[in-house]
């Protein structure tokens, strides 16, 4: 495509403007991609740069260093203790002592049971004596996987702490070489309130995050390399074990869903994925626009009882969802109250689909997400709308701007610049929007077509309900929940790096301090 | 000290071989969970009061009985074996998947024959797996049949469908018959025209067969009779029993929604058998499932425990304790001597149920996949406009079923009837894996029937001839272009396939 | 009200004619009907809700709407129920959250806003990625952790918090967008003047985040009163280790729904209540908090 220089751009039209825009932006696309795996090739090399640079620092430390260095290398924190900095070189020393209890009494087990996931499953043998079976188990499938990646965090953990010490040693020894004074254990403790305040600050969150985040996601995604489900649980019946590539072929393997054929989780996947998709857009965007407008309806100047208007929107969020939307469910149905509402007035002479027609069960899901959703905008909206400048209003009146253009030419656009990230929240969260649509619909109406073995899905399903009805379905498959889990990500992530990279608003976020 | 003791006790018996169990080896105190049903907690804890009381072994149960509903119960034990109730009540569709789990303990030698002797046979059918015993029946009423609101269907209607479908239109109120949500209700239409679906199981729970004629001309003539029901804008997929309260007129359920709907439908409330559809001229008289409630036990690590646990299960299954619950529950017994007592036969609901049961058919063991496949065929068929697609319906629950087995590249796939092969008349399928099975070859004028590995379906790899008691001969000819093993002489032939082995031999 | 008037002060000096008051008074009558409209709308199932909680003639759902008769047995019904014990369960939840998600939240937030340190890039990226994971699939996991800690079945309850509180610093962009809009030159002054990290979170940062922490606390205690997933797979079928929201759950199964929905409607009203009460009353803050947080994301 042509490029246009600053001046050339600005001489055109509107329309041409957004046209060259949008080429702009799909012309750079196979760029982008290429910048990324120049990224990845970077940090790649940067790393190994880095390990070498490391290597080569370590071993000048141990060749120049004095006694007490080199016997760190083996005691950690011989070096501070000889120094004088006790606190420190006992934290230390501490850390290795239970490193290699810990290795000794358990770590090691798990770590060479790593491979196999267990030899031995549980055995069952017959007792005469009280004509009972008795049950024997013996190893842990489960256990072995989740301890063996706790183990491998913990050697982690081990080799940066010990590169630490290393590093100290050299650090203490050029700062006495100098002549300085080295740093006292009250100095470090009154440091970690002070200059060091963020490690404070963050030990606590980032460990939270560390086991009950990033252990369970890191041990979901070895789940796909291997064979766990309902009659592989690890330890009361099979051992599991690993199987490679496996469950993504057996997830990736794509043959079309034609009604009377047999089913791929493929096309499953893609049919979930495109309603998902359709779902997180009509969501996001009617919510953002109905909600924006009952804001401004009850913000128009004139209306009275605004507070009374915001209370009872906001009752939605106060009450627990299970309770509303369960209640909305039913009220739905066939036999609830809308339709023979509508019956007895003679409205209708039979109840309307709302749950058992395909098209039926989107629409309502969505309108009734819209119930859901307004009051959250609604009070956001509120907020940014208070804070658009009054007298921008005031001159495009005296210009004679009419309400729409009023609306088209400063709310709008104000709106869009200021929650452009809260829209790509949003849009993602409505992708995993697990409760409006297991409490509305369960996933109804079925899909004939897309159920399989691994449980029926149905046309409301999004990926993130089908995914649970896979780990709680008559086969419990595990691996292909995990499987469908990495897909999940991999969608999100992407559509969150192409908005990233679209948004202005979202990677300067110093501009806004 | 209790493991000590049976380890010691196993040591001395085992070396004497002649003694017996000393019962009071089992007198202490155990803290036990179990889950039931919410409507039997309290009567629960009753039972096991008076088991504490009355037993003979000096054992006491420190029980906690937690409400856990049927489905729950089997979900959660799959899940976690060790956190499950030690007993734990659950509907028989679990069964297999639970054997599976790991989540059941057998019974031993002489309780499994106790059992078997009380209770109704279908019942112990039930809670085997292979020969194996692996639950205690509670109940044998598990099955369906029809509520209806005298005030709206007409006394001589309630034997038909059509005419009362025609009353509830007429009414503008709701047929409940849960369609499109469980494979329970839904199969009820193909067991009315003769259709089965046979699953057999090994030792461990594994299913090894099928043999399913849904996808057959009874089967369409099933879905042509599911479609009159599915299509009345009348018709709710719901078997609970507020639909009585919420404009429904009919509804099809079970013995455990008799007192609810009692109390909203008060002496408007009738009870019978299932109705007959009419297609083509024919009538069929819808059909049911026939199953039970069982108790399992969790596998035990101590031998005293697993002892003590099984005593307290057969008591808390046994006859006293079940017609307890007929007295307060009305849950209908599967204990012979319970069934046969004035007041069991006198139930108005059980009643229905058992002029029911000559069209009903005993739930064996059925794959657990089964049930989430078979329930969206009336979703097909609602939505099929013409008989092509009631039949597409057909073929794809039945390629459903059939790539259950191929997900097992190790199994076997008959195909057809053998020696009979492309005949007019619609044959079973057979899946065959890691056992043997038994067939009847009909005699044929066409050589047919072939055996095919699930992956190789529709290649043409050549032939196999099997003379019995010889082996397969492949390369047979290009007359026969299929993948064919072609029997020279009708029989019954046991066909045993051990790993990639086929021995044939005629019985 | 304050924007409403002063919309009607800057809009006072300009002249306007009869029939732009005219067509003013038809908008404005168009968005009382529209408002009226949707106040129905949103109310009618809460409405219902109350109604149905206060219907004694019978416990199933019926296909109307105002009781025939009127009373309190459903309420005192919740007293014969393990109700209390899921309340007091759910409450202790909801309040230990608060209080220890509000702090992780808050030191999260704070340090990514105010400091700049070598990993904060690199951290907040990674915090983006990880919350790309569905977190359903971790459900598994968490509760053999849980289960390996004794914190399962009865002990549900600290297992929860745990859990609840553990995770919820990955929750940290609403706050710290909102700490984002406090001037730095606050902190830098202060530091001039010889205030340590700790001294300026204690004596500037926190008088001026009353709305963040408030909204903090609200969102945190809100959270726990309707978590019917997660907390039934930890209170795996021990009625004393569920909340509310599982028992309630548990109540609409085919064989209970019969005899406790109107039993479950009055549950739900008395978990809406205290929920509701604590909205409305620091609804200020909330939205204060939103718009000032959220937006910035």
């Amino acid at each position: 495509m042509k490029k246009y220089s600053d001046l050339e751009y600005l001489k055109l039209s509107k329309g041409k403007k957004r046209l060259y825009k949008l080429q702009s932006f799909f012309c750079a696309i196979p760029q982008k991609i290429l910048a990324l795996f120049l990224g990845l090739w970077n940090i790649i090399k940067g790393c190994c740069l880095k390990v070498r640079d490391e290597a080569l620092d370590i071993y000048s430390t141990f060749v120049h260093g004095d006694w007490k260095t080199k016997v760190s290398f083996l005691v950690m924190g011989f070096g501070c203790l000889a120094r004088g900095q006790i606190l420190r070189g006992l934290l230390f020393l501490l850390f290795e002592v239970v490193f290699i209890g810990y290795m000794f009494i358990a770590g090691g087990y798990w770590l060479s049971m790593l491979p196999s996931l267990g030899k031995v499953g549980p055995s069952e043998e017959y007792n005469v004596i009280f004509d009972t079976y008795v049950t024997t188990y013996n190893d842990n499938s489960f256990k072995i996987l989740l301890y063996g990646v706790l183990t491998i965090f913990f050697i982690i953990a081990f080799v940066y702490t010990w590169r630490l010490n290393v590093k100290q040693n050299k650090l203490a020894e050029q700062i006495l070489s100098s002549g300085k004074k080295l740093r006292s254990g009250k100095d470090d403790l009154k440091s970690l309130v002070d200059d060091q305040f963020h490690k404070t600050l963050l030990s606590l969150p980032l460990i939270g995050i560390l086991v009950f985040t990033v252990l369970p996601i890191v041990f979901m995604i070895l789940v796909a390399f291997t064979n766990y489900d309902g009659t592989h649980d690890g330890y009361y019946n099979n051992l599991f074990t690993w199987v490679g590539l496996t469950n993504f072929n057996t997830m990736l393997s794509w043959t079309a869903n034609t009604g009377a054929g047999t089913q791929s989780y493929a096309a499953t996947f893609g049919e979930v994925l495109s309603w998902t998709l359709m779902w997180a857009f009509f969501a996001t965007f009617s919510n953002y626009f109905l909600g924006m407008f009952v804001a401004m309806a009850i913000n128009k100047k004139g209306i009275k009882l605004k507070k009374l208007w915001r209370t009872i929107l906001v009752l939605t969020i106060a009450i627990p969802q299970f309770i509303s939307l369960l209640y909305v469910s039913k009220m739905f149905a066939k036999n609830g109250i809308i339709n023979g509402f509508l019956m007895s007035m003679g409205w209708i002479d039979e109840a309307l689909p709302f749950w058992d027609k395909a098209s039926w069960a989107r629409i309502t899901v969505i309108i009734i997400n819209i119930w859901i959703g307004i009051p959250h905008l609604m009070l956001i909206a509120t907020g940014i709308l208070m804070n658009i400048p009054q007298d921008l209003y005031e001159s495009a009146r005296i210009d004679g701007a009419n309400a729409w253009q009023q609306y088209s030419k400063i709310t709008l656009p104000y709106m869009l610049f200021v929650t452009g990230p809260y829209l790509l929240t949003s849009f993602t969260g409505n992708m995993n929007n697990f409760n409006v649509i297991y409490l509305l619909t369960g996933g109804a109406p079925t899909n004939p077509a897309a159920s399989s073995a691994a449980g029926t899905v149905g046309y409301t399903d999004l990926l993130i309900t089908w995914l649970f009805k896979i780990t709680t379905g008559a086969e419990s498959q595990y691996y292909l929940a995990s499987v469908v889990g990495i897909l999940v990500f991999v969608v999100v992530s992407l559509i969150s790096l192409v908005v990233y990279n679209v948004l202005p608003s979202i990677k300067n976020e110093e501009d806004f301090q | 000290m209790k493991k000590f003791l049976a380890v010691l006790l196993s040591a001395i018996m085992v070396l004497s071989m002649a003694v017996t169990a000393n019962a009071s080896s089992l007198a202490g105190t155990y803290d036990i969970t179990v889950w039931v049903a919410a409507e039997i907690v309290d009567l629960t804890k009753q039972q096991i009061d008076n088991y504490n009381k009355t037993n003979e072994h000096g054992i006491v149960f420190n029980a906690t009985v937690e409400a856990v509903s049927e489905a729950d119960a089997g979900t959660n034990m799959v899940t976690d074996v060790e956190a499950g109730g030690d007993l734990y009540c659950f509907a028989q569709d679990q069964f297999a998947r639970l054997v599976q789990a790991g989540a059941l303990a057998k019974l031993g030698v002489n309780a499994g024959k106790t059992v078997a002797e009380a209770n109704a046979a279908g019942v112990v059918a039930a809670a085997t797996s292979g020969d194996t015993l692996y639950a205690y029946p509670m109940t044998a009423d598990n099955g369906y049949f029809m509520y209806y609101d005298k005030s709206v269907v007409a006394e001589d209607h309630i034997d038909s469908m059509e005419a009362i479908i025609a009353d509830c239109e007429a009414a503008q109120k709701y047929f409940a018959f849960e369609m499109n949500t469980s494979a329970w209700y839904n199969a009820s239409f193909f067991f009315a025209t003769g259709c089965t679906s046979n699953w057999t199981t090994d030792d461990e729970g594994k299913f090894v067969s099928v043999r399913d004629t849904f996808n057959s001309p009874e089967g369409l003539i099933a879905v042509k009779g599911m479609k009159k029901l599915v299509d009345s804008p009348f018709h709710l997929s719901s078997s609970a029993a507020d639909s009585f309260a919420s404009n429904a007129a009919v509804l099809v359920t079970g013995m455990w929604a008799y007192s609810d709907i009692e109390k909203i439908l008060g002496d408007n409330m009738g009870v019978t058998d299932l109705p007959s559809f009419e297609v083509d001229g024919t009538s069929y008289h819808l059909g049911s499932f026939n199953g039970c409630k069982l108790m399992g036990v969790k596998p035990q690590v101590d031998p005293v425990r697993a002892a003590a646990l099984h005593q307290l299960a057969q008591y808390l299954t046994g006859e006293q304790c079940q017609m307890e619950r007929f007295a307060e529950r009305a849950w209908g017994p599967s204990n012979l001597n319970a069934q046969a007592s004035d007041a069991v036969q006198a139930n108005p609901g059980l009643v229905a149920l058992n002029t029911q049961s000559p069209y009903s058919v005993p739930q064996g063991q059925i794959h657990g996949s089964w049930w989430d496949i078979a329930k969206v065929i009336s979703d097909d068929v609602k939505a099929a406009t013409d008989e092509a697609g009631l039949q597409a319906a057909l073929d794809n629950y039945y390629n459903k079923i059939d790539a259950l087995f191929a997900l097992d590249t190790s199994a076997l796939l008959f195909v057809g009837a053998w020696n009979g092969w492309n005949n007019a008349d619609a044959e079973p399928t057979y899946y065959f894996q890691g056992a043997s099975l038994t067939l009847d070859v009909p005699e044929s004028d066409y050589m047919g029937g072939r055996i095919v590995n699930p992956g190789d379906w529709g290649t043409d790899k050549g032939f196999a001839q099997v003379v019995v008691g010889k082996e397969l001969v492949k390369d047979l000819g290009a007359d026969n272009p299929d993948n064919n093993i072609v029997f020279v002489e009708p029989g019954n032939y046991t066909i045993t396939l051990t790993g990639s082995d086929i021995t044939i031999v005629k019985n | 009200m304050t924007q409403n008037e002063m919309n009607q002060k800057t809009s006072g000096p300009v002249k306007q004619h009869m029939g732009l008051r005219a067509s003013r008074m038809l908008s404005n009558s168009a968005i009382y009907v529209l408002l009226i409209a949707i106040s129905i709308i949103w109310l009618i199932p809460f409405v219902c809700i109350v109604l149905q909680s206060f219907r004694v003639e019978s416990t199933w759902q019926v296909g109307y709407v105002i009781p025939q008769q009127w009373g309190l047995d459903n309420y005192r019904n919740l007293f014969n129920t393990d109700f209390p014990r899921w309340y007091v369960n759910t409450f202790i939840s909801a309040l230990a959250t608060a209080v220890l998600q509000t702090i992780i939240v808050l030191c999260m937030s704070y340090t990514l806003s105010r400091f700049r340190f070598k990993m904060r890039k690199p951290l907040m990226r990674f915090m983006l990625i990880l919350g790309m994971f569905p977190g359903m699939l971790t459900m598994i996991i968490l509760y053999r952790v849980l289960k390996d800690l004794g914190l399962t079945q009865q002990n549900s309850v600290p297992g929860l918090i745990l859990v609840y509180v553990a995770s919820s610093g990955m929750g940290y962009y609403v706050s710290k967008g909102f700490f984002d809009t406090i001037p730095k030159s606050l902190d830098e002054a202060a530091r001039v003047d010889g205030a340590t990290r700790f001294q300026v979170l204690k004596k500037i940062i926190l008088p001026l985040s009353k709305p963040i922490v408030i909204y903090t606390i609200l969102t945190a205690f809100m959270a726990p009163w309707g978590d019917f997933v997660f907390a039934r797979y930890i209170a795996f079928g021990s009625s004393a280790g569920s909340n509310v929201a599982v028992g309630l759950y548990n109540w609409l199964n085919k064989d209970q729904i019969a005899k406790y929905y109107t039993t479950f409607c009055a549950g739900g009203v008395m978990v809406a209540i205290p929920v509701t009460v604590l909205f409305m009353c620091l609804q200020k803050y909330y939205v204060e908090g939103v718009t000032g947080g959220a937006v910035k994301g």
